[in-house]
């Protein structure tokens, strides 16, 4: 029972630490990329090359004065962003990291949380985000937070749709809501020659997903809800100092988990990166390590793709959002989804 | 299979929320003036609640999402016991009518312009 315990704990620590540990990092490099991509200098005063400048500033956070609005309805308007937080750390606990290992004769899975129902645990706990947006849009009384609020989860649950028709087709191919039994798919090789990644089985459902993971996260070009130019801030307008703070965590956090959703599905997740072969080889045991390091990596591209974006396009209009989600994703996804079925069945007669 | 590894997790993510918040209240300096308080508006006092009409589409929206969403929701099943099963011609079939039922649906919905957000 206690040893049982202590490997929860363990499993917990590390799971949140990852994640929660390179926001800095994130925060820094997307700062800096901007500025690259802008001709600006950017953050370069706090440390060396300003890599401390993100430290600096959960000080600021800390310190900062606590400013409750005397309008709020008070408990909801402190809860929110815990409970934002709360929400975008859940999925975390069914995400893999590496294959499962024997530790003496005991198989030993890297989630936390391991349901029979393998990656429907991650969409339950996803599809919590905008609960969060909606109770601090609605506690903030005030217009621009409820709008951003009301933009914000109206956009959320739109783009959901083409993600999940995604998801059945992916479910079609790999007969299996098992992360780690689609990772093992991925692992063989097409033809011989290029790996059996999702993104060549299923190259409509993942330019599909990858739409839905910048809506979802409420990243620029799709950062309705908080439109700079109409709304101010959105939904966190009234929220100053650890509380904003909080906001600021779960949006990357959420980031972090729809690109670890993505890059497993789609591009191989903790399968070992090209030339890593060779050091299995000579080093059988470090195989675990460089499976975390290969995701790490992976992920870590994607999160410099969704800075690479928001500096490169600029934000749609409201009503061009949801006639793309509603009239271009939505049809795409069925009809892939129905292409993908009768290709499979006729190629399998 | 036991919900105890979720309830700790739960509870971990949930207590690092509120340290941090706690640090801050603790650490932070006390608000000196009464105008910080007041709502965030253009130097005016704001007209009328917050928490006035809005427009009808959002909720619209919703609906529809809860309608489509259920209904993907019933393929999760049928996709995942696919491979496995012995009467694949039925089960295609039983997709494609099912598919077709969907599909007229949401012509429904865009000839009725519910989804049509331009004024």
């Amino acid at each position: 029972m206690l040893d049982e315990f202590l490997e929860i704990l363990i499993k917990t620590v590390v799971i949140l630490a990852i994640p929660l540990g390179s926001i800095p990092l994130i925060l820094q490099m997307e700062r800096r990329g901007a500025a690259w991509i802008q001709k600006r200098v950017g953050p370069n005063r706090v440390g060396p090359y300003g890599l401390f400048q993100p430290l600096a500033d959960v000080f600021k956070f800390l310190f900062k004065e606590e400013v409750v609005p005397s309008h709020v309805k008070k408990f909801f308007y402190i809860i929110a962003p815990i409970l934002s937080l709360l929400m975008a750390l859940l999925p975390l606990a069914g995400l893999p990291l590496c294959a499962p290992f024997f530790i003496g004769d005991q198989k030993v899975y890297p989630e936390v949380f391991r349901s029979g129902l393998g990656i429907f645990y991650v969409f339950a706990a996803t599809a919590l985000g905008p609960y969060g947006i909606l109770l601090a849009g609605w506690a903030s009384n005030n217009k621009f937070s409820m709008l951003g609020a009301l933009r914000a989860c109206a956009q959320m649950i739109s783009y959901e749709l083409a993600i999940s028709t995604t998801i059945v087709a992916i479910f079609f191919i790999y007969g299996s809501s098992d992360l780690h039994v689609m990772v093992e798919k991925q692992n063989e090789s097409l033809y011989g020659i290029i790996p059996a990644w999702g993104v060549f089985l299923q190259p409509v459902g993942c330019v599909l997903f990858l739409v839905g993971i910048f809506a979802e996260s409420n990243r620029l070009p799709f950062d309705l809800a908080e439109g700079e130019s109409e709304l101010v801030a959105g939904y966190h307008v009234e929220y100053s100092s650890m509380k904003f703070a909080l906001f600021y965590m779960a949006e990357y956090v959420h980031m972090i988990i729809l690109s670890t959703l993505f890059v497993t599905i789609f591009f191989g997740g903790y399968g070992l990166l090209p030339g890593m072969g060779f050091v299995v080889e000579n080093l059988p045991s470090s195989i675990y390590f460089l499976q975390a390091i290969s995701l790490i990596s992976k992920v870590a591209i994607m999160m410099w793709f969704f800075v690479w974006v928001r500096w490169s396009i600029p934000r749609f209009r409201y009503d061009q959002l949801m006639n793309l989600g509603w009239k271009t994703l939505l049809p795409i996804g069925l009809v892939n989804l129905l292409v993908t079925v009768i290709v499979i069945y006729l190629r399998s007669n | 299979m036991s919900l105890f590894p979720f309830v700790v997790f739960s509870v971990i993510s949930l207590s690092i929320g509120l340290v941090l918040i706690l640090i801050s209240n603790i650490l932070g300096t006390k608000p000196k003036t009464k105008r910080l308080h007041d709502i965030y508006e253009s130097g005016m006092d704001p007209v009328g609640s917050a928490t006035k009409r809005y427009d009808i589409k959002f909720y619209l929206t919703a609906i529809l999402f809860l309608l489509f969403d259920v209904e993907i929701v019933f393929l999760f099943p049928w996709a995942l016991s696919y491979q496995s099963s012995s009467i694949k011609p039925l089960m295609l079939a039983e997709f494609v009518f099912f598919m077709f039922v969907l599909i007229v649906g949401y012509l429904f919905v865009l000839l009725s312009k519910s989804l049509d957000w331009e004024e």
